[in-house]
C-alpha cells in the first residue's frame, strides 16, 4: 500500500503554528518595549 | 441554608421586578413576538419534503426558548442601572443570597411565562402530539430553564456595567446553554415521540446535576459581585 | 526592589525563556520533519500531531490555570493572581488558535472531514470561546477591582462548565455516532515518535511559561501606569 500523499497539509499546519507562535511572541515583545 | 427571612426578601425582590415589568409589559411582549417569529422562521427553514416536523420541532422549540430567555435576562438589571438602584440595593441589610434568589425568581417567572405562552403556539405550528407527555415536558422545561436562568442572572448582573450589555450577555451566556439545551432537546424529542420513561433518565440526571451545581455556584459567586 | 523593578526582571527572564523555548521549537520542527519516520498508513500529515497535541495541551493547561487562579483570587484577593489569570487567558487564546487551525488541517486528510462535533473537539472549541468571552469582559470593564472580581467569577463558571460540555457531547455522540472514515485510535507510538512528541510537549510547556512571565510583567507595568505610580514602592 502506498503512503498517502498529504504532505501539503503537514506543511500548512507547521507553517501556521510557527506564524501564530512567533507572531504572539513578537506582539509580547513589542508591547513590553512600548511600556518601557 | 436560606431561612424564612431570606425567602421573604427573595419574594419581595421578585415581586417588585415583576410589578415593574407588568406595568409596561414591553419586554414581555417583545419576547413573545420574538418567540413566534423564531418558531415561524425555523419551520420554513428546511426542506419540507425531506425533513419531517418532528425532526426539527424540538430544536426549534429550544432555540426559541433560549433566545427569548436572553431578551428577558437582559432587562433584569437594566432597570437598576438606569436608576442607580444597584447602590440602593447594596445598602440594604438583605443577604446577597436573598437578592440573587429574588432576581432569579423574577427572571424565572418572566421566562416561564414566555415559554408557557409559546408552547401552545408551538403545538399549533408544528402539529405535534403533546398531551400525553405534557407533565414530563413541563418538568423538562422547568429544569432546563432553572439552569440557564441561574447563570444568566449572575452574568447579567456583571454585564450591566459594560457598555454593550445586550451583546455581551449572549456572548458570555451561550456556552452555558449547551448542556441544558442539548439535554432538553434530547428529552423533548423523546417525549414527543412517546419513548418510554427509562430512556429519559440519563438526560434528566444531566439536567438535575447541572441545575444543582450551577444554582449553588451562582448564589455563591453573586456574593463576590456585590461586595466591592 | 519595587514592584516595577520586579516586573521588569520577570519580563527579562520571561523573554529569555521564550527565546530558549522558540529555539527548542525550531529543534522540534527539525526533528519532527526530518528525523521522525513517516507513518505508513496516515502519511506525512500524521506529523501534524506533533504540533497539534502539544498546542492543545498548552491551551488546556492555560484554561485550567485561569480557572484555578480565579478561584484563588476570589478567596485571597491578591491582585497578582488576577494578572496571572488574565495572562493565562491571553496566552491560552494563542495556543487555542494553533490548536483549532491545526486540528481541522489534520482531520481532513486523516478522518476525511474538517470538523466533527465530538466531545474533545467541541470542548476545545468552547474553551476558546470562553477564553474570548473572558477577555472581552475584561476589556469592557474599566475599574480594576471590578474587572478582577468579575473575570474571576467568569473564570470559575467556565472551569466548571467544560466538563459538563464534554460529557454532554460524549453522550450525544454515543447515541448518534457519526461514521468516520478512518479514525486513528490511541496508537501506542513507537519510541522515535514518542520522543518527538514528548520533546514537543516540553517545548510548548516552556513556551507557555515564558509567555506567561512576559505577559504578567506587561500586566503589572500597565496597571502601575494606570494608577499613576510609576515609581511605586513594593
Amino acid at each position: 500500500m502506498q503512503v498517502p500523499d498529504n504532505g501539503g497539509y503537514m506543511v500548512a499546519a507547521y507553517v501556521i503554528t510557527a506564524l501564530v507562535v512567533l507572531g504572539y511572541a513578537l506582539t509580547l515583545l513589542y508591547r513590553l518595549r512600548r511600556e518601557r | 441554608m436560606p431561612g424564612s427571612r431570606t425567602v421573604a426578601i427573595a419574594w419581595a425582590v421578585a415581586a417588585k421586578d415583576l410589578a415593574i415589568e407588568w406595568r409596561t409589559k414591553t419586554a414581555l411582549l417583545a419576547s413573545l413576538v420574538f418567540a413566534v417569529l423564531v418558531l415561524a422562521i425555523l419551520f420554513f427553514a428546511r426542506d419540507a419534503t425531506a425533513v419531517p416536523t418532528l425532526d426539527v420541532a424540538p430544536g426549534a422549540l429550544w432555540v426559541t426558548f433560549s433566545f427569548a430567555a436572553m431578551l428577558g435576562l437582559n432587562r433584569a438589571f437594566l432597570l437598576e442601572r438606569e436608576n442607580h438602584a444597584l447602590d440602593g440595593i447594596r445598602l440594604t441589610p438583605a443577604s446577597p443570597t436573598a437578592l440573587f434568589l429574588g432576581k432569579m425568581l423574577g427572571n424565572l417567572v418572566f421566562v416561564g411565562v414566555v415559554e408557557l405562552v409559546s408552547l401552545p403556539l408551538f403545538v399549533l405550528f408544528y402539529d405535534v402530539a403533546i398531551w400525553q407527555g405534557l407533565p414530563v415536558l413541563l418538568l423538562v422545561m422547568a429544569l432546563a430553564t432553572v439552569g440557564f436562568v441561574a447563570v444568566g442572572t449572575l452574568l447579567s448582573a456583571m454585564v450591566v456595567r459594560t457598555r454593550f450589555s445586550e451583546v455581551m450577555l449572549p456572548v458570555l451566556l451561550l456556552p452555558f446553554l449547551l448542556p441544558p439545551v442539548v439535554s432538553a432537546v434530547q428529552l423533548t424529542w423523546r417525549i414527543l415521540a412517546a419513548r418510554p420513561l427509562a430512556e429519559l433518565s440519563g438526560w434528566l440526571s444531566m439536567l438535575a446535576a447541572f441545575d444543582v451545581i450551577f444554582v449553588v455556584l451562582s448564589v455563591l459567586l453573586f456574593e463576590a459581585i456585590l461586595i466591592e | 526592589m519595587t514592584r516595577l523593578e520586579r516586573a521588569r526582571r520577570t519580563a527579562r527572564r520571561g523573554t529569555i525563556l521564550t527565546a530558549v523555548a522558540l529555539a527548542g521549537l525550531a529543534a522540534v520542527y527539525v526533528r519532527a520533519l526530518a528525523f521522525t519516520p513517516i507513518e505508513r498508513f496516515q502519511g506525512p500529515a500524521q506529523k501534524i500531531f506533533y504540533v497539534h497535541a502539544p498546542a492543545a495541551w498548552a491551551a488546556l493547561l492555560a484554561f485550567t490555570i485561569t480557572g484555578v487562579l480565579s478561584v484563588l483570587y476570589l478567596l485571597l484577593r491578591d491582585r497578582r493572581l488576577d494578572v496571572v489569570a488574565a495572562s493565562s487567558a491571553e496566552v491560552g487564546v494563542a495556543f487555542s488558535v494553533v490548536m483549532l487551525t491545526t486540528g481541522p488541517i489534520w482531520g481532513k486528510p486523516i478522518w476525511g472531514t474538517w470538523w466533527t462535533w465530538d466531545a474533545r473537539l467541541t470542548s476545545t472549541l468552547f474553551i476558546f470561546l470562553l477564553f474570548t468571552g473572558y477577555l472581552v469582559l475584561r476589556g469592557a470593564l474599566g475599574d480594576r477591582e471590578v474587572r478582577a472580581t468579575y473575570s474571576a467569577v467568569l473564570g470559575v463558571l467556565a472551569l466548571v462548565l467544560v466538563p459538563f460540555i464534554h460529557v454532554t457531547v460524549y453522550w450525544f455522540r454515543t447515541l448518534h455516532p457519526e461514521p468516520i472514515v478512518a479514525k486513528p485510535g490511541a496508537p501506542s507510538l513507537p519510541g522515535v515518535m514518542l520522543v518527538t512528541l514528548l520533546s514537543s510537549l516540553a517545548v510548548f510547556t516552556l513556551l507557555y511559561v515564558g509567555f506567561i512571565m512576559q505577559r504578567y510583567a506587561l500586566g503589572v507595568v500597565r496597571e502601575a501606569r494606570e494608577e499613576g505610580d510609576l515609581d511605586a514602592g513594593a
